[in-house]
């Protein structure tokens, strides 16, 4: 109870912020759009061909880059994270007695809400230029990867607090962003490629994640590959929002 | 269980702790005991790296010794840490106030995160802004105020859920001295209200006007303890003589100086002849004596009451002023 509450108020505290900085949610939302408008007209060619159903290039497409909207939208939380050490906010909370839980979730939820409006957005572009919406699917896709938002989020406030400098978070980010992203196939499906890349992939959450997204796209609700990205994204969000919770409760010297 | 002796706001006990670091080990506290009271301002006082840091962040379950005992406001810091963070108000050396958002939802937000209602919150959050002189600025950004606007706000985060013990590091650093003089006049206020107070400074006239015990500490140990005219008193007077330039070796007239049974120590600065007296105004007519008898004419004298920085010079050998900060490494 006092957990929820607490998370409630940092949430709000945390939407504050980021409303105060539109640049930001300004930036949230071109990155997809400018992928839309720039990269997806490339992909038409492509209909019809291996991994893309006739006229369906977005539908391929759009989940690809759900992905790399959560990716994004959670990976910024060490930034802020980490000027929060060096303004001293994160040493006074740990002082209140306000849940380590909290302290994560709010941030967490954060992200998630920064992820979530951008990516309703990109949907209702898409329709237009070809994306066939399946409802069903498209909410469950979104669900999806709001769990992935959430998973990047805490992952990214936890090496904030663990590597204390912005070069060092910055390099181990890039240094995860790219193979983590090629591995999971956003900009094209990894059933493309040869059998080693597929091997590789399996052994990357965000691959699930991906997979499902587009049987999610395509209205398949009910398939095992469904379960298996909600199954793997749930243990990724859990398991990291227990290790930033850690992290924030664990001595800071 | 053994409960503390009434009033005791901290009660710490042969507090040890060693950072290990790649260097090797740095020993941060070396046995440190202490006690403050309810209504009292305690201060710590001593270089950079000396352990006040390390001690606060221990008693504000920020950091856990490797030994000792730590109470605070009776409870057991190790054993009980949520229970402390219930009791104790903390403002840190980064102070620690959101820069985002503003004063007001700075203090509305801490005061829901202690557990207080929205209303109560509100009529605590309006009265700091009255009390610290808030007003103006309270429903800015933060991030705009100055660093004596900052401070007010910090110190209000710290005290917005009317702590028994507060807790405060370095709390003037930086400021102005009219800024500086104004939190001054509002700690005395608290501590005047049955606050325990415990704060670090590195700054002599601030551990000398504001403390009502300081202890003096020294890489990571207490070297000396009481009050502020308590420990003064124990220590000589210094006085510093000019002689006309060229008249004779100082260093030489130093040396015979130190003869005088009255003279403690003499040495010679920039020019001019240090010297500590055991009487201030004995030892000074005796000074005068001396420099008669030995025809030394003289450009000018003053005389020094003992300060804390002759305090920690006897107890460690060095001049807190030139304590090398970089001697022991605090941990960050």
């Amino acid at each position: 109870m006092t957990v929820m509450l607490q998370t409630a108020l940092l949430s709000r505290r945390r939407l504050l912020e980021t409303l105060r900085q539109p640049i930001w949610v300004f930036m949230g939302l071109s990155v997809p759009l400018l992928y839309l408008a720039l990269f997806a007209p490339l992909l038409t060619s492509l209909a019809g061909g291996p991994g893309f159903p006739r006229g369906g290039v977005l539908d391929v497409f759009v989940p690809g880059i759900m992905a790399l909207m959560a990716f994004g939208a959670g990976m910024g939380a060490g930034w802020i994270v980490i000027g929060e050490l060096d303004t001293g906010v994160i040493e006074r909370l740990r002082v209140t007695p306000a849940s380590r839980l909290a302290l994560v979730l709010g941030t967490v939820f954060r992200d998630v809400v920064t992820f979530l409006v951008p990516a309703v957005i990109v949907v209702v572009v898409a329709l237009p230029f070809g994306f066939h919406a399946h409802w069903g699917g498209v909410a469950l896709l979104v669900v999806l990867m709001a769990l992935l938002a959430a998973a990047c989020s805490a992952t990214s406030a936890a090496l904030g607090i663990t590597l204390k400098q912005i070069g060092s978070l910055a390099a181990v980010v890039t240094g995860l962003q790219l193979p983590l992203t090629l591995l999971s196939g956003v900009l094209l499906p990894l059933s493309l490629g040869p059998g080693w890349l597929q091997g590789l992939g399996h052994a990357n959450p965000m691959y699930y994640a991906v997979e499902a997204a587009r049987q999610l796209a395509s209205g398949t609700l009910d398939s095992g590959t469904v379960a298996l990205g909600f199954a793997v994204m749930a243990a990724a969000a859990l398991l990291a929002v227990w290790w930033a919770t850690r992290a924030y409760r664990r001595a800071m010297a | 269980m053994s409960s503390p002796p009434a009033g005791a706001a901290v009660r710490v006990t042969a507090l040890r702790k060693t950072f290990h670091t790649r260097r090797g080990d740095v020993e941060a506290l070396r046995g440190i005991d202490l006690q403050v009271a309810a209504g009292q301002i305690y201060g710590f006082l001593g270089p950079n790296g000396a352990g006040k840091t390390t001690t606060l962040r221990i008693l504000t379950t920020l950091l856990a010794a490797d030994s000792g005992e730590a109470m605070v406001a009776g409870v057991d810091v190790r054993r009980h840490p949520a229970e402390v963070r219930r009791r104790i108000g903390y403002v840190g050396q980064l102070g620690g106030a959101d820069i985002e958002a503003t004063g007001r939802e700075n203090l509305i937000l801490q005061g829901r995160l202690y557990g207080m209602g929205a209303a109560e919150t509100e009529r605590r959050a309006d009265e700091l802004i009255e009390l610290l002189d808030l007003r103006a600025f309270s429903q800015r950004i933060a991030r705009s105020y100055s660093g004596g606007q900052r401070r007010r706000l910090e110190v209000a985060l710290g005290i917005m859920h009317r702590p028994e013990v507060l807790f405060l590091d370095e709390p003037t650093l930086g400021l102005d001295p009219q800024n500086r003089a104004n939190l001054w006049v509002q700690l005395r206020g608290l501590r005047d209200a049955g606050t325990g107070i415990l704060l670090t400074t590195h700054y002599l006239d601030e551990a000398d006007q504001l403390s009502d015990r300081l202890a003096i500490i020294d890489h990571g140990l207490v070297v000396a303890e009481g009050s502020p005219e308590e420990l003064k008193q124990r220590y000589p007077a210094g006085v510093t003589i000019t002689p006309r330039a060229g008249a004779r070796d100082a260093a030489a007239l130093a040396a015979e100086l130190e003869g005088d049974p009255l003279v403690r120590e003499a040495h010679v600065e920039d020019g001019a002849i240090r010297v500590h007296v055991s009487d201030a105004t004995a030892g000074l007519a005796a000074l005068f004596e001396q420099l008669r008898a030995r025809g030394v004419e003289v450009l000018g004298v003053s005389l020094q009451e003992p300060s804390l920085d002759d305090v920690f010079l006897h107890e460690t050998g060095r001049s807190l002023r030139d304590a090398d900060p970089t001697a022991a490494t605090e941990a960050r």
